[in-house]
């Protein structure tokens, strides 16, 4: 149980170092991709450690992950529309 | 004896191949609602990004309290993550009053982190917000957008105290077992997880 509360620590202080970064005025590019970087590594480590896929067979890996993040990668193509409606409302 | 061993010990003629995951069913039944789950809030969030992106005064209205208010929910969730492995645990050590003291302990904070996030809702319906309406005068897709993500993770944690409730209702009287405490508790990391998501797009992004 020690190391599931190291763990959960862990996760704290990565929420801490998030609301610090927060507050320290960064670019807003920059911020939202530090904020994205440690939700990763939350996720990251929340679903290795705490669901226990670490634990089970590597094939769950192999199967879940690529299929879930290569969906995600393709949600990004709305990315380019959203930029062009900012540029259509400058422009107004 | 395993998942595999009982299908081939149970008299069936048509002998079948084990699981290549080498989990149970119900288990991979609930990773692949968790992968689904994922692209729903996903969707959503992108779908956030994509009004921020394309609104040309989003502004950031949350001021420090709304942002402690959620740093609490943090790690009132994160703490009902910490309880519902020591339940996971007490039920496969077969320590049935303990799992039962550690699901009511997760079910709490859960209804805790329900309740806080509720109070924040209401204070900010009370400042004039809604779903179509911004007091501050910024785009009013920001009231749809926050509403839209944090209800859809709110409804997911009131589902996990439920559910919950319900598994140690049945773990009680022996109905269920451990595997059906191990695959709630999935559910209930997975929810929180989420909101390792949530609360930096949702609050933190929008911290004045």
């Amino acid at each position: 149980m020690g190391s599931y509360i190291g763990i959960v620590i862990g996760l704290m202080v990565i929420v801490g170092i998030e609301v610090v970064l927060t507050y320290q005025h960064l670019p807003v590019r920059t911020l939202l991709f530090s904020l994205l970087c440690l939700a990763c590594v939350e996720a990251f480590v929340g679903v290795m450690y705490l669901m226990h896929v670490k634990y089970e067979s590597p094939l769950l890996f192999w199967t879940v992950f690529p299929a879930t993040i290569f969906v995600l990668v393709l949600l990004n193509y709305v990315w380019p529309d959203a930029y062009r409606m900012a540029r259509m409302s400058l422009g107004k | 004896m395993s998942e595999s061993e009982l299908t081939m010990a149970t008299g069936h003629e048509v002998l079948m191949e084990a699981s290549p995951y080498a989990i149970e069913k119900k288990k991979l039944g609930m990773w692949i609602f968790i992968v689904s789950d994922a692209c729903t809030f996903a969707t959503f969030l992108f779908g956030y990004g994509y009004m921020r992106v394309g609104s040309q005064n989003w502004g950031t209205p949350f001021e420090f309290g709304t942002i402690l208010n959620g740093i609490i929910m943090t790690f009132v969730l994160l703490s009902s993550s910490l309880t519902m492995l020591a339940a996971v645990r007490a039920t496969q050590a077969g320590q049935k009053a303990s799992a039962s003291k550690w699901l009511v302990l997760t079910m709490l904070l859960g209804t805790v982190f329900a309740i806080l996030h509720l109070r924040e809702w209401f204070k900010m319906f009370g400042a004039g917000w809604g779903l179509f309406s911004n007091p501050t005068g910024g785009a009013v897709q920001f009231g749809a957008c926050f509403f839209s993500v944090t209800g859809l993770h709110l409804t997911h944690v009131i589902s996990g105290v439920i559910a919950l409730l319900i598994i140690m209702r049945g773990y009680n009287r022996g109905r269920y077992d451990t595997s059906h405490v191990e695959t709630a508790g999935l559910y209930w990391h997975f929810v929180d997880l989420v909101w390792m998501f949530v609360f930096p797009l949702m609050y933190l992004m929008n911290a004045r």
